[in-house]
C-alpha cells in the first residue's frame, strides 16, 4: 500500500502545478435568504471572468471557479471559505453581508489571500473588520446617505429633513450616518426630527402618529431600511397621507417590490448603475445585455454589478503585480485613484478598502416608474473618522 | 404626541394583531401542552399561499386576485388546513411524547415549512399589492386612523367573542375546554381526543392566516421570515397571560402591543432603538411578579 500511498500524495501534490488555471473561489450563499442577494453579484463576476479568459485569460492562465455554499449561516460560512481554499482558490470572493461573508473572508486573510466582498457597505467589510487583504465591491452605505442629502438640497431644495432609521442592521446605519454628516453642512438646513423602527416591526403606526405631529411636513425624509422592511414602511407612510420626498439607500433599488405601493411617486434611490436600460452610460447596459444572455433575465436591482467590478479590478490588480500573491495584488489595488470600471472610477488607499466617494445615478421613482432623473458625486468624500464613528 | 385617541387606535391595533396570533397558540397549548413553534410558518405560508410559487423578482398574484368575498375564507381554510395537516403528519405521532420532543419538532417542522418556502418562492422579499385602499386614513375622534387598523380591532374581537361562544355554547367547545382542564379524564369520559385535536390546529390555523392577511395587508410584502417576530411576541404573551388560558393570551396580547406603542411613543431618541429591551424587561418584571401568569388556567392549579 505505501508506494500507492506515496503516489496518491505525490499526485494531489501535483495537481494544481498541473493545473495551469487561476482559480477563483466562491464562498457564498447558494441557498437560504441570502442567495437572492449573492447569486446576481455572483453571476456578474463569472461574466466578468468569462470576458477576461476569452480576451486571452489572466497573465496567459485561465481563470476558472469553485464553490461552496456558506447556507446563509456564520458558521458555514467558515467551512465554506476552508473548502475553497482547498480547492485551491488564489482569491476569494465572499457573501454580501459582513455578517455572513466575515468568517469566510478571515480564513482567507489567514492565508495571506486577497478576498473581496461582494457588495458589503460597512467598512468593516475591509481592513478594519477582516485584515489588511479585505476588499469590498461596493460604494459605502454613507456615500449613499451622503449623495441623497447633497443631492436633495442642491436638485430639490430640501431644506427640512426627517430621519427613520431601521436599526436592525449596521448597512442601515451606515446610510443615516452619512446623511446626518452631510446634511446639516448645507446652507439653510435643518433635522426637524428623528426615530427608530425595526425592519420586522408589524407596523409602524407611532412612528407615523410622530412624523404627523410636526408643525409641518418635512421636505425630505431620509429612510436607512432595506427590503421588506423599507417596502413595509413606504406603504404605511404614503397611506397616512405624507408626500415628503422619501430618499433611501441603494439596497431598495429594483422595481420587483413596488406592488407593495401602487403608483408611489416621489421616492429617490441613488445606484451604481441603473437596470432600467436608461443608464447615460452604454457599458451599464452593455452589461445588462451580457447578464440577460447569461441568465434569461435583466438584473432584479443594481447589486450584481459590484461583482463584475470587484473581478475587473482584481484581474487588473494581478495584470499590474504579475502575480497572484495577496500582499504585492493588494499593494497594486491600493495605487488604484479614479480607476475607471464600467460602472464608474474606483479607488483604494492603505486606509479604507472600500468607495468614500463615487459618481451616482439617481434614480427617481414617479406614478410607479423608476428612471434615472441625474447622476451625482458628492463634492467631498465620507471622512473616514465619520465612517468609523 | 399627546393625541391619546391616535395612541389608543395605534396600541389596540398592533395588540389585536398579538392577542390573535398569542390565541392561537393558546389554543393548541391548552388540549395538548405544546408550543407550536411553526405558527410563525404558518403566517408566512398563508401569505405566500397569495403569489405564484416562483423565483422570479417580480410576484405574480395568485389566490391574491380573488375578490375578498372568496380570498378571506379560502386563505382561512388553507391556513387550517395546513396546521391539520401538520397535526397529521408530525404531532399525531408525538401525543404521547415529553412536551419538550413536542416543542422541538415544532422548530423542526417550521424548519421544513421555511425552507420549503425558500425553494418554491427564492430568498427575495415579494411585493404584495392587497387591498392598497385599506390603508386610507380616516378621522375618528381626532386621530387619523387607517381603516386597516380598524378592522384589525374589530375582527379580534369578534374572534375573541366567536371563540367564546364557541368554547362556552357548542359541544366541541365544551369538550375542548374539558380536554384542556384534564384531558386522561376527558377522553375517559368519551370526549374523542382526535376530534378535539384536530379541531384546536383548525382554529389555530386560521387564526394564523387571519394574522397573515392583515399583515400582508398592512406590510405590502411577502417574506419568509416575517412570521417570526409576530410568533415570538404571540409566544410570550401566552406565557404572561398563563399558558393554556384563553383569555389570559389575548388580554396579555393586547398589553404587548400597547406596552411596544406606547415605549415606541414616549421613549427618549436614543433609548428607542432598545424599546424591544424595555419590552421585554417589562415582560420579566411582569413574571416575576406572577410567575404563572396573568391569567391562570384552571388545569394549572394544584386540584388539593
Amino acid at each position: 500500500m505505501k508506494p500507492l500511498a506515496f503516489a496518491s500524495a505525490l499526485a494531489v501534490l501535483a495537481l494544481p502545478a498541473a493545473a495551469e488555471d487561476i482559480t477563483v473561489g466562491f464562498a457564498i450563499a447558494q441557498s437560504g435568504w441570502m442567495e437572492a442577494y449573492d447569486t446576481p453579484a455572483a453571476t456578474a463576476a463569472k461574466i466578468r471572468i468569462e470576458e477576461i479568459n476569452a480576451n486571452g485569460g489572466l497573465l496567459g492562465r485561465k481563470i476558472r471557479w469553485v464553490e461552496a455554499d456558506t447556507k446563509t449561516d456564520r458558521q458555514q460560512s467558515a467551512r465554506a471559505g476552508l473548502q475553497v481554499i482547498d480547492e485551491g482558490a488564489d482569491m476569494m470572493v465572499v457573501s454580501c453581508d459582513y455578517d455572513f461573508g466575515a468568517p469566510a473572508a478571515l480564513s482567507a486573510e489567514a492565508e495571506g489571500m486577497v478576498s473581496f466582498f461582494l457588495c458589503a457597505e460597512d467598512v468593516k467589510a475591509g481592513i478594519q473588520g477582516v485584515g489588511p487583504n479585505s476588499f469590498s465591491g461596493s460604494v459605502l452605505a454613507a456615500v449613499q446617505g451622503a449623495t441623497m442629502a447633497e443631492w436633495s438640497h442642491a436638485k430639490r431644495d430640501a431644506k427640512t429633513g426627517y430621519v427613520l432609521l431601521d436599526t436592525t442592521i449596521e448597512y442601515n446605519k451606515g446610510i443615516c450616518t452619512g446623511f446626518d454628516w452631510m446634511f446639516p453642512q448645507l446652507e439653510g438646513t435643518e433635522i426637524v426630527g428623528r426615530d427608530t423602527f425595526k425592519n420586522d416591526d408589524a407596523s409602524i403606526a407611532s412612528q407615523i402618529t410622530r412624523i404627523k405631529a410636526l408643525p409641518e411636513e418635512p421636505d425630505v425624509i431620509m429612510l436607512c431600511s432595506y427590503i421588506p422592511g423599507a417596502a413595509s414602511a413606504v406603504r404605511q407612510i404614503r397611506a397616512a397621507g405624507i408626500n415628503s420626498l422619501i430618499l433611501n439607500g441603494s439596497a431598495v433599488d429594483g422595481s420587483y417590490w413596488l406592488d407593495a405601493t401602487p403608483d408611489l411617486s416621489g421616492f429617490v434611490v441613488p445606484v451604481q448603475g441603473s437596470i432600467y436600460g436608461d443608464d447615460p452610460r452604454p457599458e451599464v447596459e452593455a452589461f445588462n445585455a451580457a447578464y440577460e444572455k447569461a441568465t434569461g433575465s435583466r438584473p432584479a436591482s443594481s447589486y450584481a454589478y459590484p461583482g463584475y467590478v470587484l473581478m475587473d479590478l482584481w484581474s487588473k490588480a494581478v495584470e499590474r503585480a504579475g502575480t497572484l500573491d495577496g500582499n504585492a495584488v493588494t499593494t497594486e489595488l491600493e495605487k488604484m485613484k479614479g480607476e475607471q470600471t464600467a460602472f464608474g472610477p474606483r479607488s483604494f488607499t492603505n486606509e479604507l478598502h472600500h468607495q468614500n466617494s463615487a459618481e451616482m445615478q439617481i434614480i427617481e421613482i414617479q406614478n410607479g416608474k423608476p428612471a434615472v432623473v441625474e447622476n451625482w458625486t458628492i463634492s467631498n468624500p465620507v471622512p473616514l473618522d465619520v465612517l468609523l464613528n | 404626541m399627546t393625541n391619546f385617541a391616535q395612541l389608543f387606535f395605534d396600541a389596540a391595533s398592533l395588540g389585536g394583531l398579538y392577542a390573535m396570533a398569542a390565541l392561537g397558540i393558546a389554543l393548541i397549548f391548552g388540549v395538548m401542552n405544546l408550543v407550536n413553534f411553526a405558527h410563525g410558518e404558518y403566517i408566512a405560508f398563508c401569505v405566500f399561499a397569495l403569489i405564484v410559487p416562483s423565483t422570479d423578482a417580480v410576484a405574480v398574484m395568485l389566490l391574491g386576485r380573488a375578490p375578498a368575498l372568496i380570498l378571506v375564507p379560502l386563505i382561512l381554510a388553507l391556513g387550517a388546513a395546513i396546521a391539520i395537516a401538520s397535526e397529521h403528519a408530525v404531532f399525531r405521532h408525538l401525543r404521547r411524547a415529553d412536551p419538550v420532543a413536542m416543542m422541538i419538532s415544532s422548530f423542526a417542522l417550521g424548519f421544513v415549512i421555511r425552507n420549503a418556502l425558500l425553494a418554491a418562492y427564492g430568498g427575495r422579499p415579494k411585493a404584495i399589492s392587497l387591498w392598497p385602499d385599506l390603508n386610507t386614513p380616516v378621522r375618528i375622534a381626532g386621530a387619523e386612523v387607517p381603516l386597516l387598523q380598524l378592522i384589525v380591532i374589530l375582527t379580534t374581537l369578534l374572534v375573541v367573542a366567536g371563540l367564546a361562544a364557541l368554547l362556552k355554547k357548542t359541544r366541541l367547545g365544551l369538550e375542548m375546554r374539558a380536554a384542556a382542564e384534564n384531558f386522561t379524564m376527558a377522553r375517559l369520559l368519551g370526549v374523542k381526543a382526535n376530534v378535539v385535536i384536530t379541531g384546536a390546529f383548525a382554529l389555530s390555523g386560521a387564526l394564523a392566516a387571519a394574522v397573515a392577511l392583515i399583515m400582508a395587508t398592512q406590510t405590502g410584502v411577502a417574506d419568509v421570515r416575517m412570521g417570526g417576530q409576530v410568533m415570538l411576541v404571540a409566544f410570550i404573551a401566552t406565557v404572561i397571560g398563563g399558558l393554556g388560558s384563553l383569555p389570559g393570551a389575548v388580554a396579555a396580547g393586547f398589553l404587548i402591543g400597547a406596552a411596544s406603542v406606547l415605549l415606541q411613543a414616549f421613549l427618549p431618541l436614543d433609548a428607542r432603538p432598545f424599546r424591544d429591551a424595555f419590552l421585554y424587561t417589562l415582560v420579566i418584571v411582569c413574571l416575576l411578579v406572577r410567575p404563572q401568569g396573568l391569567f391562570v388556567a384552571a388545569s394549572a392549579k394544584p386540584r388539593v
